[in-house]
């Protein structure tokens, strides 16, 4: 196997509230191969957002990275020095937020802000080279390059994503990390807007980190899928596993909350319960409460993050399935 | 009332206990973080302070000052053969040119600034809760018409229109009080409740009244102005400040028919030509802290309260 | 946008209208008027003292005085002074009204200035004493007593230091034999200084649009040339002396007025850079790789700039009280004063025609932050 592009080893990350320390992430790792579309999912609150926002080191001030690594290539974000990080930052990982309706500056030009990246990464670009380049972005996402003079509030809500999207490609990055980028929009732009993402992300081959709580958005976009529960990683594999053979009681549990559109007959499932506070998480495994397998040690141990073959991680003392022994 | 029959047929508390137990407490956590502020704290402690110095005032005049001398406008002390005299055993503060005692001026101006502080944020509060509350509700022409008048008004330069109108009337302590309310109750005020209360007209307990046959006037004065009083509050204190603000600078131009104020005692000051003089500090300097002081205390108070009421200032 | 600044402007002059109906029929309404006071004499006969109203116009009606009133002040004549008679209103106030607004626009330009600067860097250093420090200076400058602070200056920098004048506009005695009246001097100080600035404005916007290493220079050459400009003027004229009499009164309220609005924008300066920090705007900014300071002057101090102009807007009558009574205290002989000692010795035509200017003034300084506002936000400029 490649070397992967990106790779997150051991993440832990607290938050300090006024309540005490929330462990938002704790012992997180995954990695990311080139040209490849990694989803995260998981309910609201449960780090997906607090890893990408480790990945950039963009936390809050009360967030505190107690451990873990961040390899991206050769560098390691974690102990990069600021000034090294800024460049990083869209020129090699760009991101594209939660809430894209405000992640416009409502006072300058759309194409302005564009080109603001494109000066910063890329030196030595003339205004008109700029130009032409945000032109060639906005193609690409499907917008009237016309509307680059344009500000904010003359654009609509999908066309400020489609911008918004634009401005992510703008500098080539070698990662983009997409947080729950649809979420605002009303389903049909959102189906749209998800399809040229899915078109460009083939088309130029980069790698992407999609995250969201809808598990049908994420089987659409990715190749793996990394399911996390109340700040840990739960289960990683590649779609086509995760969706046909979920190991983790959560993960199926999530599987069978999405009604089918195939006209199959099947009980919809809801999880009983609410995902555990995270000031003061579950001992052992954290989804022990709300786990119809749970048994003994599911209360008093951790569950492993273990190989079961085929690239498919789970962590769970009773797995739904194992059926990659044979290899 | 609509509301309160529905409330008593399912629970057998009297009405006025659920809210007053509602409001006991909605006052416990907001002043659980109101208190977490030390600025709004400080502001709430000076307020106190001068609340007590007013209240002793009267008590002090009574038993250990004797009136002919410590009186704060007819008093004289004739044991001094000169006034103004500067801080003593006798004279705390020392006496003025009049050879009047500084602290007991001072004590007694108190609880005429309170009254005045808070007659005319009344006043505001009143018309601009009631204008606010009406022009969100109504919308259309009345809101128009009031919010245009409310332009006026904040064009309108304050002072000036004070001074000249208190040169040419008399203009005591309770009309000044009512002019100020006035003024500032139609004009800044209103525009900021009215913003507020455009987002209380929205929420669903406003059309939940309206389904159950309420009347405008139920709506407005039982379901928005309840909403409203919160920050109603909060403006009530920026207006204090004013017109403590404005009495001072008026007296002290001596354009008011006021006897005593702290901006009187400034305005003695100049009038003997103290005004300039280091060694006659305690004729300027304790009147103009006090102004100064509780000035900022409402103003204070009135800031932390903000951070109370305005979620947008919250710290998490 | 030209819909909206005529819209506005017609709403000036209703304002302005209505403002000045307003102060004349609370003055009209109150009791006696100018011919009783003339005919106090018992010798003067009633039919003498009927005559008089009826020459000056006081028998009839209120509101058919008021139209001519308002006649006679749009075509300039706004009556003669009382106290200074025969000298026309329209008189005083050409001769004061440039004094206020050399004070009110410097002071106004420059606490805005520092304060919104301030407040962006103390916004950025949350907690520790800086922020308590900054928010008590703040505050205390906010809700001091003005006329108690303007003695303070004056006690600091005249009576105890003795480095600038106590107040007044100019030094008498060393105008004795000045070839000039102090007005036109003041008016050469005036012209001057606009046109330094509109040197250095011009080179500066210049200067952004050059590569980096000619921006120095230019900036450079754009603050030399206007004040070596200025110093071979003021040399060669032989007024310097006279001009710097003049200026040296005028920095004392000038830095009184500065202080005292600086605390109120700076707080809110910082309040509201504390709001912007949380837009997702920013954490793009952020994300974007733009460095710290970027981040806060380009996108942050950008945004949190639109309340604190609004803010402006809310002080502008508390910035013309401040004004007010600091040149009271300075005895700067400005609009302020003018109205205030008219004021006092009832010498009504001129306390009408200084608050209809200083109505005028307030109204200007409306329209034009409203059409400053209008630049900052193109959420307005495209309505």
């Amino acid at each position: 196997m490649t070397k992967p592009l990106l790779s997150v080893e051991n993440l832990t990350m607290h938050y300090t509230t006024r309540g005490g320390e929330v462990a938002a992430v704790d012992d997180v790792s995954f990695s990311l191969h080139e040209g490849e579309a990694l989803g995260l999912v998981g309910e609201s609150g449960c780090g997906k957002t607090s890893v990408a926002m480790s990945i950039l080191r963009l936390l809050p001030d009360n967030a505190r990275i107690l451990g873990g690594q961040i390899w991206l290539g050769d560098l390691e974000l974690l102990s990069l020095p600021e000034p090294e990080m800024q460049k990083v930052r869209w020129g090699r990982i760009s991101m594209i937020f939660q809430a894209a309706m405000n992640s416009l500056n409502p006072v300058y030009r759309v194409g302005d802000q564009i080109i603001e990246a494109l000066e910063l990464h890329w030196g030595d670009i003339s205004r008109q080279q700029a130009r032409e380049r945000v032109a060639e972005l906005y193609q690409l996402v499907g917008l009237d390059p016309a509307l680059m003079d344009r500000y904010p509030h003359e654009y609509s809500g999908g066309m400020r994503q489609r911008a918004v999207i634009a401005m992510a490609l703008a500098c080539n990055p070698d990662v983009i990390i997409a947080d729950e980028p649809t979420t605002a929009l009303d389903v049909i732009v959102q189906d749209r807007i998800l399809k040229r993402l899915t078109e460009i992300q083939k088309k130029i081959g980069m790698a992407m980190i999609y995250i969201s709580h809808d598990i049908a958005v994420i089987a659409e976009v990715s190749h793996r899928v990394g399911v996390m529960y109340a700040g840990k990683l739960v289960e990683l594999a590649n779609t086509v596993n995760i969706f046909e053979r979920p190991l983790h009681p959560y993960t199926a549990g999530l599987m069978a909350s999405i009604p089918s559109i195939h006209g199959e007959k099947r009980d919809l499932v809801t999880l009983g319960g609410e995902p555990p506070n995270l000031l003061h998480p579950p001992s052992g495994c954290r989804f022990h409460p709300r786990c119809a397998r749970a048994t003994g040690i599911c209360i008093e141990q951790e569950p492993p993050f273990q190989d079961y073959g085929n690239g498919h991680y789970a962590a769970c003392w009773h797995p739904m399935e194992v059926d990659y022994g044979s290899h | 009332m609509a509301e309160a029959t529905a409330t008593t047929e399912h629970v057998y508390v009297p009405l006025w206990r659920v809210r007053l137990s509602l409001f006991w407490k909605s006052l416990r956590t907001n002043w659980a973080m109101f208190s977490e502020n030390p600025i709004g704290l400080i502001g709430l402690g000076v307020i106190l302070f001068f609340a007590l110095f007013a209240l002793a005032h009267p008590i002090l005049m009574n038993t250990i000052w004797e009136p002919r001398v410590y009186d704060p406008i007819s008093g004289y002390d004739m044991e001094i053969p000169f006034h103004p005299s500067p801080p003593s055993a006798r004279h705390l503060l020392g006496t003025d040119p009049l050879g009047r005692d500084i602290l007991s001026q001072l004590m007694y101006s108190t609880r005429y600034e309170f009254a005045l502080g808070i007659l005319s944020a009344v006043v505001t509060v009143v018309i601009a809760t009631t204008i606010g509350a009406v022009s969100a509700y109504y919308g259309g022409i009345i809101d128009t018409i009031l919010m245009r008048l409310a332009d006026l008004v904040i064009m309108v330069p304050f002072l000036p229109i004070l001074i000249v109108l208190s040169a040419l009337t008399d203009v005591g302590m309770i009309e000044l009080a009512l002019v100020i309310g006035l003024l500032s109750g139609f004009g800044g005020t209103t525009i900021i409740i009215k913003s507020q209360a455009l987002t209380i007209k929205v929420k669903p307990f406003i059309e939940a009244a309206r389904v159950a046959g309420g009347s405008d006037f139920h709506i407005i004065f039982r379901h928005m102005i309840p909403n409203l009083l919160p920050i109603s509050l909060l403006y009530m204190m920026f207006v204090v400040t004013g017109a403590i603000f404005s009495e001072a600078v008026l007296s002290y131009f001596g354009l008011t028919t006021i006897q005593m104020s702290w901006g009187i005692m400034i305005n003695t000051t100049q009038l003997f030509g103290y005004l300039l003089r280091f060694d006659t500090w305690y004729l300027l300097i304790p009147a103009s802290l006090a102004i100064t002081l509780l000035c900022a205390a409402f103003y204070l108070v009135g800031r932390a309260l903000d951070e109370v009421v305005n979620p947008r200032l919250r710290r998490r | 946008m030209w819909r909206f600044l005529g819209r506005r402007f017609v709403q000036m002059l209703i304002t302005l209208l209505l403002f000045q109906a307003v102060t004349y029929f609370l003055i009209d309404a109150q009791p006696g008027d100018i011919a009783d006071l003339l005919t106090l004499d018992p010798n003067i006969p009633p039919a003498e003292r009927e005559r008089l109203r009826a020459q000056l116009g006081l028998d009839r009606p209120p509101a058919e005085r008021f139209i001519t009133y308002i006649g006679n002040f749009y075509r300039g004549n706004l009556g003669v002074s009382f106290q200074e008679y025969p000298r026309p209103v329209i008189d005083i106030i050409k001769e004061r009204l440039p004094r206020t607004v050399v004070l009110f626009l410097t002071a106004s330009i420059l606490s805005f200035w520092t304060g919104f600067v301030t407040g962006k860097i103390l916004a950025w250093r949350r907690g520790g004493w800086i922020e308590y420090a900054s928010t008590i200076t703040g505050v205390t400058l906010y809700t001091v007593f003005t006329p108690w602070f303007a003695l303070m200056m004056i006690w600091l920098f005249a009576v105890a230091l003795n480095w600038l004048p106590a107040g007044k506009f100019l030094d008498p005695l060393k105008w004795l034999d000045a070839p000039i009246s102090a007005n036109a001097v003041f008016a050469r100080m005036i012209w001057s200084s606009f046109f330094a600035l509109v040197i250095v404005f011009v080179g500066f916007w210049f200067s952004n649009r050059v590569p980096r290493r000619q921006r120095l220079v230019l900036r450079a050459a754009s603050l030399l040339v206007p004040l070596v400009g200025m110093l071979l003027y003021w040399r060669l004229s032989g007024l310097g002396f006279y001009a710097w009499d003049i200026a040296r009164h005028l920095i004392l309220p000038v830095l009184t007025v500065t202080l005292i609005a600086y605390g109120g924008t700076m707080l809110l300066t910082r309040t509201s850079m504390l709001e912007t920090l949380r837009e997702d705007y920013v954490l793009t900014a952020r994300a974007k790789g733009l460095p710290d300071k970027v981040v806060r002057d380009k996108h942050v101090a950008r945004n949190a700039l639109l309340p604190v102009w609004t803010g402006l807007v809310f002080s502008l009558g508390n910035s013309v009280s401040g004004g007010i009574i600091t040149e009271t205290i300075f005895s700067w002989p400005g609009i302020g004063l003018t109205l205030l000692n008219s004021a006092l010795v009832a010498d009504i035509p001129v306390a009408m025609g200084t608050l209809t200017v200083v109505g005028v003034m307030t109204l200007i300084s409306h329209l034009i932050a409203d059409i400053g506002y209008a630049f900052l936000d193109p959420r307005i400029r495209y309505h």
